[in-house]
């Protein structure tokens, strides 16, 4: 646990978590994530949606998610869905898949997929289901190939008898969403708290999962779900005035406290003035280390100095110095979360190192925003470390002029990187993602026009 | 704004129209593990690059606010992408296209003014009347309808549906009250058609939508894009296709959707009792099955050729049998805009 305060008072979160998930990460995992549910299950759909919509949340950014329900297509009598990539499945006579008459080529993103997560939406139909309990226990079990993606296990309790499912499964930590069981006939608001409940702990579990990656990397991949253990380490960083932002400060350090499986430290007096959190952000940042910052922006938050310090620290992209001979050049930006707590007509100032960073409104009304503003910030932080290893997987040019971002680039975090600000040559910059819109990419332009600005699935196209 | 800044829009979608038949069967989409949210970001990614390239997009869906309906999305895609040139202002750009939203009779009648005009400056409802389709005045069902369920309003409604498509495929004019004719805006023909998903049971019409959708395409040189790995009447369509000559699978054969889809049969009947009412041109069940089926046998082997894919024939097939929405965006973009994919 590291911890550091400054003037203005703040917090450093530190999570070192047994994932319990018996799996090893590399500096290049990069997951795909399938929900599956019986197709008897009322709920599975929609919270297969809302599990889709929190891990893709626009311009083609996060990880693919794919879903496994209704039996596949032309399956006959086959109660199953289609196979997961990868998986060798034993057809009874007569239903077996016809031989592909025009075989597909290997679509490109399953060729860099180094981790299938299963998120299993467990009831009482999948319990009672002999098929499906089959294929579960087909699916969890060790895998005689040594190759293709890790496959981990992630049960989620929709009823009581969800424990009772095969044994191999059943014996993992369960995500246990909250507002369960649900009436006969829920309504949707019944259901949305089920679904955000659900969507934090998986934030959480994915976070656990995947942000350890650092820490264990010379660890061999084991593909079973159970043995094994890794720790995961992700500092969240709080940055706010003393004077003004102390209360959503407060709200969201006594949250991480109470309500998450994050360890955390908060001291705004035992660590020496400013420098120490600046060093400890710059240490956290500087390494190979996954930090997220939020910011509670108040009226006074941009004239304090050690503030502006910590940010301007924060949002410096460090470049990444472990990529081999012929790889482009690798910057990597760790996500920052605004919280906007200025008083209603009170006023501020821009500030520049935000960038094109995400806000969330506050107000000490809402009684979960504290909530929100956590799993948000880890859900991004997640993203960010997923973008980074697919973009280690962008080749380089021969020439050298290719440089590529883990994050949505914007002009300040872009004048950053001296090959992008003193770009005297022609320079293709790639990002995450499926494209900016042509207005903020003709902004760039403006700023930036010997660089060419390119989407990783232009790239790897 | 440096007239270089054009660099991120891609040229080649000027003046031409693109046709999308994408409609979600959730089935379908489900059994391959995909739901409406991916769709929607496969005709998003589609749909982006055309419009910003000028392109034209002709999307007949309906208005009704539903979460499959893709009308609203393809409008707010317009709509921001025309709100950001305006914004730019490079010079070099070609403007962003228009979304032609074609309507049949009497599906039109929903429209209401308030709903025109809130996106008339990104979509151009055309509408598809009973006169438009060629159905004599004798044999035109009131309008608006007083009995819904009579047999010319069944008749005719198949007829205007038909003859719908085939305005789409060759382009027309729209005739605007007051306006001399030589002023008409045209709405050119169809540079090229992507077909996914669609009903093969209980459609409306004389047959599935896409069907006769590619049997347009086939018959006026329209390049065609079927994305038939997702299943539906696009699904049947490339697995036809891909099949060895001389196998005629039973959904290209009027007595399977006659068993499958009893309006079918009930149509049949009334065009034979009411030849009057059936315009040139629009053909019946099983006349348009043996052209198509004819278009389908003739195709086969030689695919990228014959559907103008402008990929190799390798491309073609694997557009045609792909799940994986990046491989099918991609491919349609290659061979529709390649300028938006180098």
């Amino acid at each position: 646990m590291e911890a550091a305060s400054g003037e203005a008072g703040r917090i450093a979160l530190t999570a070192r978590r047994n994932t319990g998930l018996g799996v090893s990460m590399t500096d290049r995992t990069i997951p795909e994530v399938y929900v599956l549910w019986h197709p008897g299950c009322q709920l599975g759909e929609a919270l297969a949606s809302s599990i889709y919509a929190w891990l893709r949340p626009g311009h083609g950014l996060g990880p693919d998610v794919f879903f496994r329900s209704l039996p596949r297509p032309d399956g006959g009598g086959d109660p199953l869905p289609l196979p997961l990539p990868g998986e060798e499945r034993r057809y009874t006579a007569g239903i077996a898949p016809q031989p592909d008459p025009n075989p597909k080529v290997t679509p490109r993103r399953n060729q860099v997929v180094t981790m299938q997560v299963l998120v299993l939406l467990i009831d009482f139909n999948m319990v009672a289901d002999a098929s499906w309990r089959y294929w579960l226990e087909q699916l969890s079990a060790p895998s005689p190939h040594k190759s293709g993606p890790t496959r981990v296990f992630l049960p989620v309790a929709l009823d009581l008898t969800s424990f009772n499912i095969p044994s191999s499964i059943g014996r993992l930590n369960f995500l246990r969403p909250s507002g369960l069981p649900l009436p006969i006939n829920p309504t949707a608001a019944a259901i949305a708290t089920v679904a955000r409940s659900l969507c934090k702990q998986l934030t959480e579990s994915l976070c656990r999962l995947l942000l350890g990656h650092l820490e264990t990397r010379t660890e061999p991949a084991d593909t079973s779900a159970t043995s094994g253990m890794s720790a995961a380490k992700i500092s969240i960083f709080l940055s706010h005035a003393k004077k003004d932002g102390h209360k959503p400060a407060r709200r969201i350090r006594d949250y991480i406290y109470a309500q998450t499986q994050l360890a955390a430290f908060f001291d705004e007096n035992d660590i020496p003035f400013g420098t120490a959190f600046a060093h400890v952000i710059q240490s956290g940042v500087g390494e190979a280390h996954t930090a997220a910052l939020i910011v509670i922006l108040s009226a006074i938050y941009a004239t304090r100095p050690w503030c502006r310090r910590e940010l301007s620290v924060f949002r410096q992209p460090v470049l990444d110095k472990t990529h081999h001979a012929g790889a482009p050049e690798f910057w990597r930006l760790n996500p920052l979360l605004v919280v906007d707590a200025l008083d209603s007509g009170t006023h501020t100032y821009g500030i520049p190192e935000v960038g094109n960073s995400p806000h969330i409104r506050w107000t000490d009304e809402q009684q979960d925003l504290e909530e929100q503003v956590v799993t948000l910030v880890l859900r991004d932080a997640l993203l960010r470390t997923f973008h980074a290893a697919l973009g280690r997987f962008i080749p380089g040019k021969p020439d050298g002029s290719r440089i590529v971002i883990n994050w949505l680039p914007d002009p300040t975090t872009l004048l950053m990187i001296p090959r992008v600000r003193e770009a005297t040559a022609e320079l293709e910059v790639c990002y995450p993602g499926k494209g900016l819109s042509a207005l903020e990419l003709e902004v760039l332009d403006r700023y930036f026009p010997r660089v060419d600005f390119k989407n990783y699935e232009q790239v790897l196209a | 704004m440096s007239s270089s800044a054009s660099k991120y829009r891609a040229r080649s979608g000027a003046q031409k129209v693109i046709a999308l038949s994408i409609s979600y069967e959730r089935e379908n989409m489900l059994r391959r593990g995909m739901k409406i949210e991916h769709l929607r970001e496969l005709l998003l990614a589609l749909a982006g690059p055309m419009a910003r390239g000028g392109a034209n997009l002709a999307y007949a869906g309906h208005w009704r606010e539903s979460e499959d309906n893709f009308t609203y999305d393809l409008l707010q895609l317009i709509s921001a992408e025309r709100d950001e040139q305006h914004f730019a202002s490079t010079t070099s750009s070609v403007p962003v296209g228009w979304l032609y939203n074609h309507l049949a009779w009497p599906l039109y009648l929903l429209v209401t003014p308030q709903i025109e005009a809130q996106w008339i400056n990104c979509c151009r409802i055309i509408r598809i009347t009973q006169a438009l389709a060629g159905i004599p005045a004798a044999t035109q069902a009131p309008d608006p309808i007083t009995l819904p369920g009579a047999d010319a309003v069944a008749l005719n409604s198949a007829v205007v549906l038909s003859a719908m498509r085939k305005l789409v495929t060759i382009g027309m004019s729209l005739e605007i009250p007051g306006m001399p004719d030589d002023q008409y805006p045209k709405v050119p023909a169809l540079s090229a058609r992507v077909l996914l998903g669609g009903k093969t049971r209980g459609y409306s019409g004389f047959l599935p939508g896409l069907f006769e959708e590619a049997l347009l395409a086939l018959e006026h040189q329209v390049p065609l894009y079927i994305l038939g790995g997702f299943g539906g009447s696009a699904g049947v369509l490339s697995d036809a296709l891909l099949a060895p000559k001389g196998q005629r699978p039973p959904e290209f054969t009027a007595v399977w959707h006659e068993h499958h889809t009893p309006q079918v049969k009930q149509l049949g009947a009334l065009a034979q009792a009411n030849p009057q009412a059936l315009p040139p041109g629009i053909r019946t069940t099983q006349t348009a099955l043996d052209a198509l089926y004819e278009r389908i046998e003739a195709a086969r082997g030689s695919l990228a050729l014959q559907l103008r894919t402008g990929l190799s024939e390798g491309e073609t097939r694997e557009l045609m049998t792909t799940i994986d929405i990046r491989r099918a965006v991609y491919l349609c973009l290659k061979g529709i805009m390649p300028d938006a994919v180098c």
